[in-house]
C-alpha cells in the first residue's frame, strides 16, 4: 500500500488493510478496452445463462416441440392461442391474482405494524425479535413445507388435533379448494413478512424520531402519533415494498405448491409459473410453456414499467434511501432503487 | 404517561410479537421435536418428545443418501457463491471506477437481468445441459446458477460507489494499474461487502429448488432440498424420517444464521430496496 492511499484510507476512516504492498509501475490506469475484461465474465454469464435463454424461450414459444424429437414444427402463434383458448392458464393467471392480493397484505400492513412496534422501543429486546421474526426468510423451503403438511395432516395432524379439542371438526386444510390457497398464503406469508419487516425496519431508522416528540407535545395520543405522523412516512415504502413482494414472493409460493398440493385440489392452487413448469415437465410441451413463460416476462415488465413511470412522475428521495449506516458500506446514492430485489 | 398505564400497553406488545413469532417458526420448532418422537408416537400433541427417539434419523441415513445430498448441496452452494463472486467482483470494479463507452449499456443489462423470471429461463437452461450431459453432474447444478450474478454485481457496485474516490486518485496517481488497485485497493475495502453478499448467494442457493430437481433428478447427485421432495413422493407422507430430514436440511442454514444473523440481515437489508 503507498503513502498516498493510505492516507486516503485514513482520511476516509477505514481500514484498508495492510496486506502487502502494491508494487509500483509505471503505466496509467487501465486502457478502455481492458475494463470488458473486468466485465467480460459477468456479460458472458448473462448471456450466457440469461439473455440467450431469454431469446431462446421467445424462439421456442413460436413452435410446437416435445423436447425430445428432432423435428419441431413451426407453431406461429398457435402457442400464445392455446394459452387462451384452454380454460387452464386464465385459470391460473386468475389464481395468480389471487395469491398476489392475499400475500399484500403481508408484504405491507403486518410487517409495518411490527416494524414500527419495533421501533418505539429501541433496544436488546427489538433487535431479539428482529432476529427470531427474520429467521423464517433463511429457512430451507422444502423442510419448511414438510413440516406444514405434517402439522396440517388431515387425519392426525397437530392443527385438526387442536381444533378438535376446541369442539370443531376436522378440516382436511390442504385438500379443501376452499382452504388450499389461503394455506399456502399464509405458509408463505411469513417469509414475506420477516423480509419486509427488516426493509421496513431501515426505512423507520432514517427517520425522524423528533416528528414523534412533536406529536406527543402536542397531545397526541400514542395511536394518532403513528397513525398521522409515522405510518404516511411510510407510505412510499410501502407501495415499493409491495411491489417488490409480487416480485420475489413466486419461487417461494412455487415451492409450497410444488410440494404441497401440486395445483390441486381441482387447480385451486394452481398459477401460472406452475402451470409452465407442468406444460414444460409433465407435459413435455417446450412451446406451451415458453409461450407462457413469456407472457408472464411481459406482464413483469409492464408492471415494473409502470412503477417506473410513476416514480419517475415524483421526482422525491426513495423510501428505504438511507438505512443510516446499518449496513456493511454506507447506503447512499443507489440509482437501482425499485430494481435490485432479494431472492431467495 | 403514568407508569401504572404502561403495563397493558407492554403486555400487548409481547403478546403480539410472541405471537406473531411463534405463528411463524411453529413448523420449525414441531417439526423439531417431532422428529425425535418413535413413529408411534409422532402425532402425539406433547410439544416434548418423551422418550426421546433417533429411530426416525437413523432411518432416513439408511433409506436414503442424506449425507451425500448434504455434500452435494454444499458443494453447488460453494461452487455457485465462488463462481458468482469471482464474477461479480471484477464487473463491480469496473462498472464503478473504470469509465469506458458502454458504461450505462453494461450496467442495464445488470439491472435488467435481475428481473427476468426464472421460470422463463428454466427450459433453455434445462436443454443446454441436457445437450452437454451434464445432469446429475456438479458443473450441471453449478454453472447454470450464473444466471444470479446480477445481484451480486449489483449489490458490490453499491458498497463501492460509496467508497471515496480520492483514493482511487491517489492508487491511480502512484501508478497501480487497475488490476492492482482492484486487488490492493479494492478487494480489502469490499471485504464486509463481500462477507455479505457470499452469506446471501450460499444461503439463496442452499435453499434453492426448482433448479436441483430439474438438473440432478436422481437422489445420489442432487441436493437436499430437491432430495427431500423426492422422499416425500417416492416414501408417502411418511413423517417421521421426512421430519429427521428436513431438520437437517435445515440445520446448517440456521446454525450460518445464528453465527452472523446482523451480517445476514444486512445482506438481505441491501438486497432490497433502497
Amino acid at each position: 500500500m503507498t503513502a498516498d492511499t493510505e492516507v486516503a484510507s485514513r482520511a476516509a476512516g477505514r481500514r484498508a488493510g495492510g496486506r502487502g504492498t502494491a508494487p509500483h509501475r509505471p503505466g496509467g490506469p487501465a486502457p478502455r478496452a481492458r475494463s470488458w475484461l473486468y466485465l467480460g465474465p459477468a456479460t458472458i454469464s448473462l448471456a450466457v445463462w440469461v439473455y440467450g435463454p431469454l431469446v431462446f424461450t421467445g424462439v421456442l414459444s413460436f413452435l410446437h416441440w416435445n423436447l425430445v424429437s428432432d423435428h419441431p414444427s413451426w407453431a406461429g402463434l398457435g402457442n400464445y392461442a392455446r394459452l387462451v383458448d384452454q380454460p387452464e392458464f386464465p385459470h391460473a393467471a386468475w389464481h395468480t391474482l389471487l395469491y398476489a392480493v392475499g400475500i399484500l397484505p403481508f408484504a405491507t400492513v403486518v410487517p409495518m405494524a411490527l416494524a414500527i412496534m419495533l421501533w418505539k422501543k429501541p433496544g436488546a429486546v427489538s433487535t431479539g425479535y428482529r432476529a427470531l421474526l427474520f429467521l423464517p426468510v433463511v429457512l430451507a423451503p422444502v423442510a419448511n413445507a414438510i413440516a406444514w403438511q405434517f402439522i396440517l395432516d388431515p387425519l392426525q395432524g397437530a392443527a385438526n388435533g387442536l381444533l378438535q379439542d376446541a369442539g370443531f371438526g376436522p378440516r382436511n386444510w390442504l385438500g379443501d379448494p376452499a382452504t388450499a390457497l389461503p394455506v399456502i398464503v399464509l405458509i408463505t406469508a411469513a417469509k414475506v413478512v420477516g423480509l419486509n419487516l427488516l426493509l421496513f425496519g431501515a426505512a423507520l431508522a432514517s427517520l425522524d424520531r423528533r416528528t414523534l416528540e412533536a406529536a406527543r407535545l402536542e397531545g397526541a395520543t400514542e395511536w394518532e402519533t403513528t397513525r398521522f405522523v409515522v405510518v404516511p412516512q411510510l407510505r412510499r415504502t410501502a407501495v415499493l415494498l409491495g411491489l417488490l413482494s409480487l416480485v420475489v414472493v413466486w419461487p417461494w409460493i412455487f415451492t409450497n405448491v410444488a410440494v404441497l398440493t401440486q395445483g390441486g385440489p381441482n387447480g385451486a392452487t394452481d398459477n401460472v409459473y406452475y402451470r409452465l413448469y407442468t406444460y414444460a415437465f409433465t407435459f413435455f410441451d417446450a412451446g406451451t410453456a415458453s409461450a407462457a413463460a413469456i407472457v408472464i416476462s411481459l406482464a413483469f415488465a409492464v408492471l415494473l414499467g409502470a412503477y417506473a413511470v410513476l416514480g419517475r412522475r415524483r421526482a422525491d428521495p426513495g423510501p428505504g434511501s438511507g438505512p443510516a449506516g446499518s449496513g456493511p458500506g454506507p447506503a447512499g446514492a443507489r440509482p437501482e432503487r425499485g430494481r435490485s430485489h432479494a431472492s431467495v | 404517561m403514568p407508569a401504572f398505564d404502561r403495563w397493558p400497553r407492554l403486555i400487548g406488545r409481547h403478546a403480539v410479537l410472541l405471537l406473531t413469532a411463534a405463528v411463524m417458526l411453529l413448523p420449525l420448532v414441531w417439526a423439531l421435536g417431532s422428529s425425535f418422537k418413535p413413529s408411534t408416537t409422532i402425532f402425539d400433541m406433547s410439544p416434548v418428545p418423551l422418550p426421546a427417539s433417533l429411530e426416525n434419523y437413523r432411518t432416513v441415513f439408511s433409506a436414503f443418501p442424506l449425507w451425500r445430498m448434504l455434500l452435494n448441496t454444499f458443494v453447488t452452494a460453494a461452487g455457485v457463491t465462488a463462481l458468482q463472486v469471482l464474477v461479480a467482483v471484477p464487473a463491480a470494479y469496473a462498472l464503478t471506477q473504470l469509465t469506458f463507452r458502454g458504461q450505462r449499456f453494461a450496467l442495464g443489462l445488470v439491472a435488467v437481468a435481475l428481473l427476468v423470471p426464472v421460470q422463463s429461463l428454466i427450459i433453455p437452461a434445462f436443454l443446454m445441459i441436457s445437450h452437454l450431459g451434464w445432469r446429475d453432474t456438479y458443473p450441471g447444478l453449478i454453472v447454470p446458477q450464473l444466471s444470479g450474478c446480477a445481484l451480486a454485481v449489483v449489490l458490490l457496485r453499491n458498497h463501492l460507489r460509496a467508497l471515496p474516490p480520492n483514493l482511487f486518485h491517489a492508487a491511480a496517481l502512484d501508478g497501480a494499474t487497475a488490476g492492482e488497485t482492484l486487488r490492493f485497493v479494492v478487494l480489502p475495502l469490499l471485504r464486509p461487502a463481500l462477507s455479505a453478499v457470499v452469506l446471501l448467494v450460499f444461503i439463496n442457493t442452499w435453499n434453492e429448488y426448482l433448479w436441483p430437481t430439474l438438473a440432478a433428478p436422481s437422489p445420489k447427485h442432487t441436493t437436499i432440498q430437491a432430495g427431500l421432495a423426492l422422499f416425500l413422493n417416492q416414501e408417502g407422507p411418511e413423517y417421521g424420517p421426512l421430519l429427521a430430514a428436513s431438520i437437517l436440511a435445515t440445520v446448517p442454514v440456521v446454525a450460518v444464521y445464528l453465527v452472523a444473523s446482523r451480517r445476514i440481515a444486512d445482506a438481505f437489508l441491501h438486497a432490497g430496496p433502497g
